[in-house]
Formats: structure tokens, sequence, C-alpha cells
């Protein structure tokens, strides 16, 4: 074991291989709680994804409804129409947070609220079931824009999480059993020599003392 | 490279999402863009709606005091689970967010560190202690 690390048995080594074990205990035990945290951090965004999932969900079945009724009421040809007319441009601004070492996009969105005045088709028109499904949707636009957030969010920390562990466990596994392996062995090898050189001594004094 | 060095950088990539200076409140609510420039030099922002409950949070004449984005350092020695928030603002504010008397320090646990993360998703930031 100690030669496959390339480590001799003298009290140097045993220097030099406490000093590296401190490090990899170190480096271990601030993984783990970055692991910790990014569990944390993994929980939380999960928490947000159910809740926005299912209030995005039941928001679009809402939306829907609605635009089944104005079909019924306007005609497929003036509501495709309408939505046609409807200006598109949305007011979303995406940057960046730094969450560990991830880069993770912070969406800052007003909302997709508008009246009808500024939503781009004629009033004349359409009619008042069309606001209210254009304003249905625009609600379920508001909460897929944090969903997608959420789930981006989520997709990152997964990513770093699964590195992490990968790193703990070569450490926990491999490395740390290694170099205390080495170190117990040298601290054996290094007793057997002070065993060794005892005896040695005593059968060297004695092979003295035969001689006067 | 070998396993030593591996360790190392990545104890130096640890705190490299921290920014290079921190902004007080006052500077952040004033700007027109929250956000601080990292250490590996991307830039991290801080969301609006926070700023504001901070500001709810503290009193006027404290929001030069109160450094961001506020730092939950994480030590081993510590124990396992346990964050400690430094600053008397800082303290200040994730103690009332937590409903804790704070003094200059305080010590937080994993749930009241997933609370306050919950909270100050932006504002608040992992530090690495050891």
């Amino acid at each position: 074991m100690a030669t496959a690390l390339g480590v001799s048995p003298n009290r140097m080594e045993v220097m030099k291989l406490k000093k590296r074990l401190g490090l990899a205990q170190r480096g271990h035990d601030l993984l783990k709680e970055k692991m910790d945290a990014l569990v944390i951090e993994f929980l939380e965004v999960f928490r947000k994804i159910q809740d926005f999932r299912t209030k995005a969900l039941k928001q679009l079945s809402t939306a829907h409804r609605a635009l089944t009724n104005c079909f019924a009421v306007m005609g497929t040809l003036e509501t495709t129409q309408a939505a046609r007319e409807t200006k598109r441009e949305l007011q979303i601004e995406i940057s960046t947070r730094y969450l560990m070492g991830i880069s993770i996009p912070a969406v800052e969105f007003g909302g997709a609220q508008r009246n009808a005045l500024t939503r781009g088709y004629s009033l004349h028109t359409t009619s008042s079931v069309l606001d209210e499904a254009a304003m249905e949707f625009e609600r379920a636009l508001g909460l897929l824009v944090e969903l997608a957030e959420a789930e981006a969010v989520a997709l990152a920390i997964i990513r770093e999480l699964e590195k992490a562990k990968r790193r703990v466990n070569a450490l926990e596994y491999i490395l740390i059993p290694k170099l205390k392996e080495a170190l117990k062995f040298i601290l054996m090898r290094l007793d057997e020599m002070e065993r060794e050189n005892f005896t040695r001594l005593k059968r060297i004094k004695a092979i003295l003392e035969e001689r006067r | 490279m070998n396993a030593d060095r591996l360790i190392k950088l990545e104890l130096a990539r640890l705190n490299m999402h921290l920014p290079e200076k921190r902004i007080s409140l006052k500077e952040a609510l004033s700007s027109a863009k929250p956000q601080v420039r990292t250490r590996e030099g991307g830039v991290h922002s801080f969301k609006r709606r926070e700023l504001e409950l901070l500001a709810e949070l503290l009193p006027e004449a404290d929001w030069e005091k109160l450094q961001l984005p506020i730092f939950i350092a994480l030590e081993p020695k510590l124990g396992r689970g346990a964050a400690r928030v430094s600053g008397e603002a800082e303290a200040r504010v994730a103690g009332r967010l937590l409903g804790k008397e704070a003094t200059g320090e305080l010590r937080i646990y994993r749930p009241e560190v997933a609370l306050l993360r919950r909270k100050l998703s932006t504002t608040t930031q992992y530090l690495f202690v050891w």
C-alpha cells in the first residue's frame, strides 16, 4: 500500500501524509456542507415547481374554458383573427444570479397582464368574452414564466449536486481510506523498525558482554 | 493533476460566487439595476422585492450599514447543518425574519437556513469557511 502511494516509511512521510489527510478531510467536510446547502436549495426549488405547476395547470384549464366560451360566442374565425392582431411583445428581464458557483437565471417579470386597449385587437369587432379569455391566458403566462425559471434552477442544481456527490464519494471512499491506510502502514513499519532496532541493540549488548 | 491539487482547487472554487465588493442596501435601492460583480467575473443581481422587504425590516438610518449580499457562513467546526450570519444589521434582519433575537452574530440551523433562503434568495449567499 505504502509503495503503491509512492511513500517510504519514515517520519517525514508521516508528517506529509498527516497534512494530506487533513486537507482531504477538510475538503470532504466542506464539500459535504456544499452538498447539504445544494439539497436545501433543491428542495426549496422543488416545492416552488410543484406550487407553480399546480397553479399554472389550474390557470390554463380556466383559460381554455374561457377560450372555448369565446369560440362559441364569437366564432372560431373571428377569434383566430383577433389572436393574430394581438401584440406579442412581453417585457422580461433575464439576468444571472450565482448560487455556490452555479450560474442560474433570475427572471424579473412584471406580468403579462394588459388591458383591452393595449392588446392590439379591434374592440369594435370583438366581444368581452375575448377580453376574459385573453386575461386568463396572460395570467397563465405569468405562472409559466415563473415555472420555467424554477425548472432551469432545479436542473442547474441537480447537475452541480451530481458533481459534488462524485467528489465527496471519491474523497470518502477512495482518497481518505487510502491515506489512512498508508499512514497506518508507515506507523506500523516505524514501530516494527524500532522494535528491530531495540532487539538488535540488546543482541549487540549481549555479544559484547559475552566477549568481555 | 494530483489529488491534493484538485482538492485545493475545489476549496478555492467554493467561494468564487461571492462578490468582489458588497454594496449597501441604500446603494442597491437607489440603483436601477441592483447587482454586484462576482469574483469569477459574473454578475449577481438582486430582486427588487427582496430589497423592499429588507427596507421594511430595517429603519432607514441602518440601510447604509446592511451590506448585500448577506453571508450565510457554513463552517464545519460549527457542526453539520449549522450556519452563522455575521454583522450587526445583517444579523438583525435575519433574526427578524426568523423570529430570533440577534446581537452582532446569529447562529442558525438547517431549517432556518432554508427559511432564510426562501425569503431572501438573491440577497443572501453561502460563504464557506475553513
